[in-house]
């Protein structure tokens, strides 16, 4: 791939239109996703010997899990390149990351804690992971609070983009402390699976929740930052000519 | 440049200690906090022994965001950290010269006492050592974290509780690790490895630190 492609990306009404036509596809393949895999998961899949039915939740968990954390670092990645090249779009996109990634964090506490409550008898311990997670949800209400209350935008870009930066970098090291202070403090918990080597009937609609979770994320991401993109460039021609343009059509 | 230095140090010096009832506040925060809990709880030695850790880095930690609201807030209104960033000298060394006056003057005060709750929460012999010792390893992570989203929030009026959700998901390594360490000297057990984990954070918020906050500085002024 050349530069120049990639720099063509940075022209706002470009990735609006992306952002436009793209937006359907992720949504539309992210539902036939998430059927395929809540079908293979919810019946296909056998029970767990340990946990029966209960470990069924894992086919909502662990996608939810692992888009929130990809959620972050796309944002920290945006909100790089926004710093090192100013750009808007860049910008719009790590804004619009902070609110979709902190309710799939949201999503990921709520069914780990439905998880825990059969498994663990209590809905909440202080799991590493756990914790960990909803220490993740605390980072994008400070982003998302920095950004609110910062009333010129382009600091506010600016100063959260930084944010999202330290976030990110200090992520490890939060989870690092917070899973030996558990190790620290008792030597074998009741909390951490022995993890059973994964039968592919198992597995398989797993890997597809997750790619469905993933395309459902960017189907957000692309309708979020179109809306910011449009409140943003509100005043451009290319903006306005592209909206009358659809009225005459319509 | 070490005059230049010497120059901001002692002229932030010389500003907190006019506004002395600031200074005092946070003090006062940080022993009432530690105070609360031997109140509420009733007076147990083996109950206070176990609780002191987390209460002084909690203390510790209320009584840096209440002061360090105010580090660069008053400089950026009366326009004088403005031409701090104009002139020739790299503004992350000012940065880390205010910081280390702020430490100066909002932590020192709190190690120093920290001995005396220490006592009076019935720790005794070398443990008082290492409540002081976790102390100063721990203040400077938390005053470098304090002074990063001070200056990401220097333009909001009312920064406080914005501050506390800013710093109190990145000090949390510091928490754990501070509160660990005394708890393992109280029940008798080596607290050298917490120690070390926390000097390498103070190392490496001591280092990085005042280049992000100097950026945010930046952002917030221009």
């Amino acid at each position: 791939m050349n530069l120049k492609s990639i720099y063509k990306l940075g022209s706002p009404p470009l990735f609006y239109k992306l952002c436009i036509v793209l937006e359907p596809w992720y949504l539309i393949s992210s539902i036939l996703l998430i059927a395929v895999g809540m079908y293979g998961g919810l019946f296909v899949a056998p029970p767990d010997y340990q946990m029966g039915d209960a470990f069924r939740i894992i086919y909502f968990h662990v996608p939810s899990a692992y888009v929130s954390m990809m959620a972050y670092v796309f944002m920290a990645v945006s909100a790089i390149i926004g710093l090192t090249w100013r750009s808007n779009v860049a910008f719009s996109l790590a804004k619009s990351c902070a609110p979709i990634g902190a309710s799939f964090t949201f999503l990921a506490l709520i069914t780990g804690m439905l998880w825990g409550k059969p498994m663990w008898g209590t809905a909440w311990v202080w799991d590493a992971r756990l914790t960990s997670e909803l220490i993740l949800l605390f980072l994008y209400l400070a982003y998302i609070m920095l950004h609110l209350s910062i009333p010129d935008r382009s600091k506010a870009d600016r100063a959260t983009a930084l944010l999202a930066i330290v976030g990110v970098v200090n992520i490890p090291i939060i989870h690092y402390s917070v899973v030996w202070w558990n190790t620290l403090h008792q030597a074998s918990t009741i909390s951490k699976f022995a993890k059973p080597s994964i039968a592919t009937e198992m597995l398989w609609p797993l890997v597809i929740m997750i790619l469905g979770y993933t395309l459902l994320f960017a189907a957000f991401l692309s309708k979020r930052t179109a809306a910011e993109l449009a409140v943003r460039e509100k005043r451009t021609r290319w903006l306005q000519t592209l909206i009358v343009g659809d009225k005459n059509n319509a | 440049m070490m005059k230049v230095l010497r120059i901001i140090f002692l002229k932030d010096l010389k500003v907190s200690l006019r506004r002395w009832s600031d200074l005092l506040t946070s003090f006062i925060l940080f022993v009432l906090v530690c105070l609360i809990f031997p109140l509420t709880l009733g007076n147990d030695p083996s109950l206070l022994l176990k609780i002191i850790g987390p209460v002084m880095l909690v203390a510790a930690l209320l009584a840096t965001l209440l002061a360090m609201q105010n580090i660069f807030r008053p400089d950026v209104l009366n326009g004088s950290l403005e031409q701090l960033t104009l002139n020739s000298y790299p503004l992350t060394l000012i940065i880390c010269t205010k910081i280390f006056s702020f430490w100066v003057i909002t932590s020192l005060p709190l190690i120093l006492i920290s001995g005396f709750i220490a006592s009076s929460y019935y720790v005794t012999g070398n443990s008082i050592l290492i409540v002081i010792l976790t102390l100063l390893l721990s203040t400077p992570s938390l005053v470098h974290i304090s002074a990063l989203a001070a200056a990401l929030t220097v333009a909001i009026r009312y920064p406080g509780a914005l501050m506390a959700l800013i710093i109190i998901p990145l000090s949390l390594p510091i928490m754990i690790f501070g509160a660990k360490a005394i708890e393992f000297s109280i029940s008798g057990i080596d607290a050298s490895a917490p120690l070390y984990f926390l000097l390498g954070m103070m190392f490496f918020t001591c280092s990085l630190g005042p280049v992000v906050t100097a950026a945010a500085i930046k952002i917030s002024i221009d």
